[in-house]
């Protein structure tokens, strides 16, 4: 389980680095960005990928933090996701990404692993992909024209696909502050703990008056992409939180999957039901953590 | 294609500096390059842990990272653990034989790393702690029971030792 | 021989046991947790070359032409070999029954997904899989038979042509009056099951070097080998070399379990050695292809069974027909864990007739090899499945129903309908001691309350024999007539008084290095960490088979007595000589040829050892100056199988009891392990720690088999599972930390009263776990009869019963 022959190089700069993936591009040339490598690797030890090019963000300054914008927190691409886990704004201020992080893998898969990777790479089972379009993230990539910044809900365009140019370098990701009394949870069904999800569900609400507003529910693991439940959504906006209200909202969102993923671990009907169990359970949790 | 690239890594200490193809992983390099045949390696797609080493102080899959990846970096395997001098045996390497914690012993020195890692961050760690921290490394010999409870011995001689 | 070999470890010349018996930390340890071992992929050899292999990508195709050219002119390649290579060179595997493998790369055929078809041996392993690319292969697709039924279609293609079928063996065992039994019974009680493949996947895959010396035509092969002198003796057989000119040097390994495999690597190492002028080969095999082709699978199989009853819940009668899906060959010989299970066909029970109907066919799927159990583990599942549904069926406790049934202590030795002969067991004693270790009515209450509350809480309670100690007639029903397991140790005491003990296999973790080092340091009286045990290459060692049918603790233990009794002999009449008193006057005890009469007088080891060394005219008439002996040590009363399979075939009975409590999720199918108990009885525990360590070693295996590990096939053969991504092997989140107490009846026969015990749990646990969900299930009128119970599946059964949430 050797990979195949690739070249490789370390830029230093992200000018450095979009203008080797330019290059690349106008010469045919096939190259891919090499952050974390935790997906990639196995990839690339496997032969199913083979690029002729490896370019390493690893040396590339500037890349690395966590900060508060006002009432965005703002991630470099390649921060490590064991860094998002040991920042106290990000469990304060945006726990549910901070739970998500926590969810990914294992320890020595987050120790290496970036947080713009799991965004690039686009495994439908990514736990970040539904906090992106549950939180309505954004999504900021340098290229050969400039930085630009595209929201998650067109971010994310298809199995292991995102709207990014193969010029374009993911150079952050935008994450608004958690509003306070918030409630929010995020569960998934895995066969072992820290596989891939079989199925998964986020969930962020508030209260108003007692009565439910500014529900998102996302899922992962079950669709090409990350998706949302806005059926779901719409049934509790400005209702009162019950265990009936939740069953049916879990419901409604298991009827609004389109074609859920079928593979050897679960069929697209048991993701169905999984769907439903974890909304169920993930409206319940976040319920009770809204002030 | 392929072209062979400088990678300089201390590993345990010592300073190394090589030309190396792009695509060998850290776990080849320190197998075969620097002949460290302590880390081994069981899957070389990430899921078993087995070559698990520190880099820059923090745990990873040798076999998910690339030499040139660990350019100017520190690398600690299973070699740096046991008294060059004396050749005693590290704390958390007794404690694994006191209690048991391996039988073929493969992948040991994995755990060991992790164990590492865990006990200079969290040096009482609780049973819940141990077993989270040690989820990313398979045996297939133990069952894992005897390792936990290397890892509660080995902690409490470290914090003994260090007077904590 | 002057003396019996103990049977208790109190018989052994020493006044207070120091080691035997005693949780002595292993001898192996240090060296393992500084990661100074030398597993094979840690070696190198000057002039080393790193083999790749290219598999085929269709189950069943005709191999049409391999173009070698391109790979052949690649820089880095000293040489490729192909299919008519090993035509020329070679002889198809050897298999029981005979004629059901190929050679060692696919030649006409391949029969496979991941079969062999040719090798390259490159400067570097990258290079040898970046060579394989260049290799041009012609496939004729063949009709896939992808399962069992498609296997004995009117119209199936046939795998091995030379045998016109792809039903390698049918054949039905009668043992009692079968027919009249069922007839007679109360209840019988039925049903079916599917057991799935699952295999080994130790942490270290198979890895060997090879080198051929051109000059004499001598293979040297270094590796992962579990049984070093076998495998020398098949690689000789494949690769037409004389005997004593295969040398085989084992390496410690990281785990095997039976599923380590290697046979094709070798000899395709070895060739491709000889094809690049005796260059040392090496070949690690990678976890792809291990879990593709490696002796990773095993136990394809589909069961249906009935137990025959009587109103007070008597057990009289058990049949079995079994369906056995070897995959594409016997080369792994999967074969013999279809006939295992005649060791303990009847489990801890007094059944009096069984009957056993097994046809093991071939199909496209993978060869299957041994795991751990080696067949009584799914054979288990069956018979204790069918006991609970005994039980449920005439309302009484699966305990009891077990309790009334068993075996009793006064009826051992005791020799089952299928003929083995239980060596002892007190299956009462271990019971009650689980039901108390566990507070089974507390269990009991818990579950009571839990059902109320709606959620679904199961109990099992399950015990199984684990047969120990296989012997030459194990395997005489697949059509082995005789391979016997000698085990002989040699045992120095040096000028010093040092202690060597040499064997002839190597360390793969069950800690014989460390049983041997105990039972000659307490026999000699030395202190065990001055003990050193080695391993000699096939060439030089005493004949040794190695680890297996957990048989090599008690061997090991039997050799090393053996060979401490002739020194024993030996030292005495040079002491006596020396101290001029009679021999029957001198006795060994805590390390000094002492004198009856006058205790303390007498001579160390090491003096009388020295002596011996360096004096040969104080030596009395005819001794040589040889303070070293070999023993081989082997089961007694071995005899050959009857008409119907039956004989004594394993030398010891080791049982144990296992109760688990699970919650199954009814939403999501999810099964939790809330609590597990054990209690076991292996005999005397040469080393208890090692034997606990065993045993919850087991335990993960089996709950990996009863929820996790699957080797998924499509409908063409096509493996879906290839990566460990698929292959679930249990993490430490899954596997319970179980509770264990344990029980000790010796055995009468074995040296120091052991039992065989390194299968263990995997007899046992597999059982426990669904047997404990199908408690949690049966209100609900829905069953587990396919492992592994996955979420999936048990959510199906839940669905099909309205009762999922």
């Amino acid at each position: 389980m050797k990979s195949a022959p690739f070249d490789y190089y370390a830029p230093q700069t992200l000018e450095a680095a979009v203008a080797l993936l330019s290059r690349f591009d106008r010469e045919g040339v096939d190259a891919k960005i090499l952050a974390g490598g935790q997906s990639l690797l196995p990839m690339l030890a496997m032969r199913v990928a083979r690029p002729q090019v490896l370019i390493d963000l690893g040396k590339v300054s500037g890349l690395d933090y966590i900060r508060q914008e006002r009432d965005t927190i703002a991630i470099g691409a390649m921060t490590s996701k064991r860094s998002a886990e040991d920042s106290s704004l990000v469990r304060d201020r945006q726990p549910l990404f901070h739970a998500a992080t926590k969810l990914i893998g294992h320890q020595q898969i987050r120790n290496r692993g970036s947080v713009g990777g799991s965004f690039a790479h686009a495994d439908p089972a990514s736990e970040y992909a539904a906090v992106a379009v549950a939180q309505d993230m954004q999504i900021k990539v340098f290229g050969p024209d400039g930085e630009r910044l595209i929201p998650a809900s067109e971010f994310f365009v298809s199995y292991m696909t995102t709207s990014m140019a193969g010029t374009e370098v993911l150079t952050e990701v935008r994450m608004p502050v958690l509003p306070t009394g918030s409630g929010w949870a995020i569960q998934e069904f895995a066969r072992r703990k820290g596989d891939f999800a079989l199925a998964g569900v986020a969930v962020t609400l508030r209260r108003a008056n007692g009565l439910c507003a500014d529900v998102r529910i996302s899922a992962f693991g079950v669709s090409a992409t990350a998706v949302r439940f806005p059926a779901a959504e719409a049934m509790l906006r400005g209702q009162a939180p019950s265990p009936e209200l939740f069953a049916r909202a879990a419901a409604a969102a298991r009827e609004s999957l389109d074609e859920p993923m079928n593979d050897i671990h679960a069929s697209a009907d048991y993701r169905r039901q999984l769907v439903k169990v974890l909304t169920g359970r993930c409206l319940a949790e976040a319920a009770s953590r809204a002030a | 294609m392929m072209t062979k690239q400088r990678t300089r890594i201390t590993v345990n200490g010592l300073r190394y500096e090589r030309e190396v193809e792009p695509r060998l992983t850290l776990a080849d390099f320190l197998r075969h390059e620097l002949h460290l045949g302590g880390t081994h390696v069981g899957c070389e797609h990430g899921v078993c842990g087995t070559c698990t080493v520190l880099v820059n102080g923090r745990s990873a899959r040798a076999c998910l990272t690339l030499a040139l990846q660990a350019d100017g970096t520190e690398v600690t395997t299973v070699e740096a653990l046991r008294d060059r001098a004396t050749g005693q045996l590290h704390p958390i390497q007794q404690a694994f034989v006191d209690e048991h914690g391996l039988q073929c012993g493969f992948c040991t020195p994995g755990f060991l790393m992790t164990t590492l890692e865990l006990l200079r961050d969290n040096p009482d760690p609780s049973d819940a702690e141990i077993t989270e921290a040690l989820g990313g490394n398979m045996c297939r010999c133990t069952g894992y029971q005897s390792i936990v409870a290397s890892v509660r011995l080995a902690a409490r001689r470290l914090r003994e030792t260090h007077g904590a | 021989m002057a003396t019996e070999i103990p049977r208790l470890p109190e018989q052994m010349p020493t006044t207070a046991l120091r080691y035997v018996g005693k949780e002595v930390k292993r001898i192996e340890d240090p060296a393992l947790v500084s990661g100074t071992v030398e597993f094979i992929d840690n070696v190198e050899l000057p002039g080393m070359l790193h083999c790749a292999i290219l598999r085929s990508p269709h189950p069943h195709a005709r191999v049409v032409r391999v173009d070698t050219r391109a790979a052949e002119a690649m820089d880095g390649v000293a040489a490729v070999l192909t299919g008519e290579d090993v035509k020329r060179w070679t002889n198809p595997t050897i298999t029981a029954p005979a004629g059901w493998a190929g050679y060692c790369l696919a030649v006409d055929k391949a029969l496979f997904v991941g079969e062999p078809v040719a090798a390259v041996a490159a400067s570097s392993r990258h290079l040898a899989e970046d060579a394989l690319e260049l290799i041009a292969v012609d496939y004729e697709i063949l009709r896939p038979v992808a399962t069992p039924a498609e296997a004995m279609a009117a119209d199936a293609p046939v795998l091995f042509e030379q045998h016109g079928s792809n039903v390698i063996q049918s054949r039905t065992y009668t043992w009692g009056e079968v027919e009249r039994i069922f007839a007679e019974a109360d209840h019988v009680v039925s049903n079916t099951f599917r057991w799935n493949r699952v295999g080994a996947n130790p942490t270290e895959t198979f890895g060997c070097i090879c080198q051929w010396d051109l000059s004499d035509n001598s293979l040297t092969c270094r590796g992962a080998y579990q049984t070093p002198g076998f495998w020398a003796l098949g690689r000789a057989m494949s690769l037409n070399l004389p005997t004593n000119k295969v040398r085989v040097i084992s390496h410690p390994q990281g785990g095997s379990f039976g599923g380590k495999g290697g046979p094709r690597g070798t000899d395709i190492a070895a060739l491709l050695s000889r094809k690049s002028e005796g260059r040392p080969v090496k070949y690690i095999e990678d976890r792809m292809e291990y879990l593709m082709a490696g002796f990773s699978q095993s136990w394809d199989r589909h069961y249906e069974a009935s137990l025959a009853v009587k109103a007070d819940g008597t057990i009289t009668g058990f049949r079995v027909k079994l369906l056995d899906d070897q995959g594409a060959g016997a080369e792994g010989y999967g074969t013999i864990s279809v006939a295992k299970p005649l060791a303990a066909f009847t489990g801890n029970y007094r059944i009096e007739a069984a009957q056993y109907d097994t046809t093991l066919v071939v199909t496209n799927r993978a060869p299957t090899g041994p795991y751990r159990g080696y067949g009584p583990p799914p054979h288990f599942l069956v018979l204790e499945s069918l006991v609970d549904m005994t039980a449920r069926r005439l309302g009484m406790d699966p305990a009891e129903l077990r309790r009334r049934n068993y075996i009793r202590p006064d009826q051992f030795p005791y020799t089952i309908p299928s003929g083995n002969e239980y060596d002892s067991g007190n299956y009462e004693a271990v019971l009650d001691k689980v039901l108390r270790l566990a507070d089974y009515p507390a269990l009991r209450r818990e579950q009571a309350a839990a059902r109320a509350a709606g959620r679904l809480v199961g109990i099992s309670v399950v015990n199984t024999v684990e047969p120990g100690v296989f012997d030459w007639n194990a395997y005489a029903t697949v059509g082995i007539q005789g391979l016997g397991v000698p085990e002989g140790a040699k045992v120095a005491v040096d000028l010093l008084g040092n202690v060597t003990v040499v064997v002839g296999f190597n360390i793969q973790g069950q800690g014989q290095f460390t049983v041997a080092a105990q039972v000659a340091a307490d026999y000699l009286g030395v202190d065990m960490n001055s003990v050193r045990v080695t391993m000699a290459p096939t060439d030089t060692a005493p004949p040794s088979f190695g680890q297996g049918g957990s048989r090599l603790g008690v061997a090991v233990t039997g050799a090393v007595l053996g060979a401490c009794q002739k020194l024993e002999a030996d030292f005495r009449r040079v002491a006596a000589h020396l101290m001029g008193v009679p021999l029957e006057q001198v006795e060994l005890m805590d390390g000094r040829l002492r004198i009856r009469s006058n205790p303390a007088a007498g001579m160390t080891l090491a003096e009388v050892a020295g002596v011996m060394l360096a004096r040969s005219d104080l030596l009395p008439p005819g001794m040589e100056p040889n303070p070293q002996a070999t023993s081989v040590w082997t089961a007694a009363g071995r005899n050959m199988p009857d008409d119907q399979g039956r004989c004594r075939s394993y030398l010891t009975a080791a049982n144990a009891t296992h109760v688990v409590m699970v919650e199954v999720d009814r939403q999501t199918g999810h099964t939790d392990i809330l609590k597990y108990f054990v209690v076991d009885d292996c005999g005397t525990r040469l080393n208890p720690a090692m034997v606990e360590g065993q045993i919850q070693g087991a335990v993960a295996q089996g709950v990996g088999v009863a929820l996790l590990e699957e080797y998924v096939y499509n409908d063409q053969a096509q493996p879906l599972v290839t990566t460990f991504a698929d292959y679930l092997i249990p993490t430490i989140h899954e596997v319970p930390m179980t509770q264990r107490d344990f029980v000790v009846t010796p055995s009468p026969v074995t040296p120091l009263g052991a039992k065989g015990c390194g299968e263990g749990a995997m007899h046992t646990t597999p059982a426990a776990v669904i047997c404990a969900i199908n408690d949690a299930l049966a209100p609900l009128g829905i069953e587990v009869r396919e492992t592994p119970a996955s979420p999936y599946r048990v959510w199906k059964l839940l669905t099909a019963a309205g009762a999922t949430g």
